[in-house]
């Protein structure tokens, strides 16, 4: 059987967990931190309103349902009908950094504890990389390196899928992702690297009905 | 200098592969709806798009059977679709809006996602490999109904990503994820290795042969963000194929190369991650970057690059997550 690394994994509290500072403004604005966190995250994909007033900052539902339906068109044979020239507002460069990178990730579920990755240590927040302009032409690159608790199980790519999925649905178009066992954590770590980075086999295993329902529980606890 | 001739939004999701024949372009998606778009005279029109309820998964692959219009399809699904279009009108060039091509054949036997399909030349054989690590072959009929096995090749120790038929032999080529490409040839009524060629640091995502009947040669890209050039050079005393890696190309992918094409015209284009699309041209053996298109899909991924020739110009086309397909012309350095 897999052998613990460390028999009492050090758990981190949830409410001890690395976050950013501004981030209590939101929490006084609406009372829930991580409910705050979520919502800066959709403006930031949605590029609305950033003030309290906004409408839709008010509606949570609503920036769900507009977040699901913002599929592109079907059919544009046009060469000149670039999306970016729908945006008619000029929006400063908002580069994306380790820590909303972290928030995306430390509430995944582990598939095998009812602990969140961020509470085991799996994802910390110094083991993310970003490179990012925050111009949303540019091509960007975010870099995960996971600790999984044990040092041989097929759980590690469970886990990497995860993390992945979670990141692919939320993160804008620009990014590449790449997740990797950090070295030394796992025995056959380059094995397991080649599969989670191999864009094929994770189109395939997302069309994988009974992967998709262990890795939707696993996000289920995403605030 | 390369140029955008075209940009058309095809798929609401990823665009995986696209071939031409006969000026008619189709493509495979993660939506499961081919499409199939008409280039002669410049008219981009889409002209069929195939039953999206045919396929359960991601379609992969597509690949046209050489002077006919019928189409192969390999999906995720684990099955292989044949589609056609009854030819006995073969004029393409006007355009039409109702195709219309049917559903011929549904061929099962891989265990798992089927990754990619190639006909052979002459059209009488179907290359098909999967992530279960085999290559079958398929023999088929005049009409493209009947499809009998009649070889599963499993050298491969992992995933099969890619198959390509050389353009006048019976030669078949297979790059997998296991890092190799491997060779196969026709031997009396069966199949069998010809060759393994090791060189790649990485899953190996594509090749393709050389378009010349005096040389067998074979260009690949891999993960390891190489492009490198093989030739065959003869049988040895046990009747084993020889190749040898003859060149790397100059390396200026970032990231995975995911498609590789060797055209009519010589040239070699190579494509992936880093959505960057280059353009190697051959002098005196040395091969040089002629043409470099940064970010051709926008800040997405592109999956594939193909050469084509429709009203007698040398044309590339790309197919990318965006789900554009994108068409470039003029490879003047």
């Amino acid at each position: 059987m897999s052998e613990f690394i460390n028999e009492n994994p050090n758990v981190v509290e949830d409410n001890e967990l690395p976050r950013r500072k501004e981030d209590e403004a939101y929490q006084s604005l609406l009372g829930n931190a991580a409910n705050g966190e979520a919502l800066r995250r959709r403006k930031l994909l949605l590029k609305i309103n950033h003030s309290a007033q906004s409408q839709a900052l008010k509606n949570v539902e609503l920036l769900d349902r507009l977040l699901l339906t913002s599929v592109p068109p079907e059919l544009i044979p046009d060469n000149n009908e670039d999306t970016s020239e729908d945006d008619s507002f000029d929006e400063p460069a908002d580069p994306i950094d380790s820590q909303e990178i972290y928030d995306l990730i430390a509430h995944i579920s582990d598939p095998e504890h009812p602990l969140s990755l961020g509470q085991l240590s799996v994802v910390n927040l110094q083991d993310i990389e970003v490179h990012d302009s925050g111009e949303k032409d540019k091509m960007a690159e975010v870099i995960v390196r996971i600790t999984p608790t044990i040092t041989h199980c097929s759980l590690a790519t469970l886990i990497g899928l995860g993390i992945r999925v979670r990141l692919d649905r939320a993160l804008p178009e620009r990014f590449r992702i790449t997740i990797l066992l950090k070295t030394g954590s796992h025995q056959s770590e380059n094995q397991v690297n080649k599969q989670l980075n191999d864009k094929e086999r994770v189109a395939a295993a997302c069309e994988n009905e009974q992967l998709l329902g262990v890795v939707s529980k696993m996000l289920s606890t995403c605030k | 200098m390369i140029k955008q001739v075209k940009s058309l939004k095809l798929h609401k999701d990823k665009i995986w592969d696209l071939e031409e024949s006969n000026g008619l372009l189709g493509t495979a998606s993660t939506d499961r709806c081919i499409k199939i778009v008409n280039l002669n005279k410049e008219a981009y029109q889409l002209i069929d798009e195939l039953d999206d309820t045919v396929h359960k998964k991601t379609i992969r692959s597509v690949a046209w059977r050489p002077s006919s219009t019928t189409l192969a399809a390999g999906s995720f699904d684990s099955t292989i679709s044949i589609w056609s279009k009854d030819d006995s009108a073969h004029d393409f060039t006007s355009p039409t809006t109702n195709f219309e091509m049917e559903l011929m054949a549904i061929i099962e036997g891989h265990e798992n996602e089927v990754k990619s399909v190639a006909w052979s030349y002459d059209g009488l054989y179907l290359a098909s490999c999967s992530r279960d690590k085999s290559v079958w072959i398929w023999e088929t009929d005049e009409m493209g109904e009947e499809y009998e096995c009649v070889s599963v090749l499993q050298e491969h120790s992992q995933d099969v990503k890619h198959v390509v038929w050389h353009p006048s032999l019976h030669l078949l080529a297979s790059s997998s994820y296991d890092d190799t490409v491997r060779i196969w040839r026709e031997s009396d009524d069966d199949w069998e290795a010809a060759a393994v060629l090791n060189g790649h640091d990485g899953t190996v995502w594509c090749s393709d042969f050389e378009k010349a009947e005096s040389k067998v040669r074979l260009c690949s890209g891999s993960d390891d963000r190489t492009v490198r050039v093989w030739r065959y050079i003869g049988d040895d005393e046990d009747d084993e194929q020889e190749w040898e890696c003859e060149s790397v190309l100059p390396q200026v992918h970032s990231r995975a190369i995911y498609s590789v094409t060797w055209g009519e015209n010589g040239l070699i284009a190579s494509t992936g991650s880093d959505g960057l699309l280059v353009i190697y041209r051959e002098v005196d053996g040395q091969w040089e970057i002629i043409g470099k298109k940064e970010q051709c899909h926008g800040t997405q991924e592109v999956n594939v690059v193909k050469w084509m020739i429709v009203d007698d110009k040398s044309l590339l086309a790309t197919g990318g997550d965006d789900g554009h397909v994108n068409i470039w012309e003029d490879f003047s350095p």
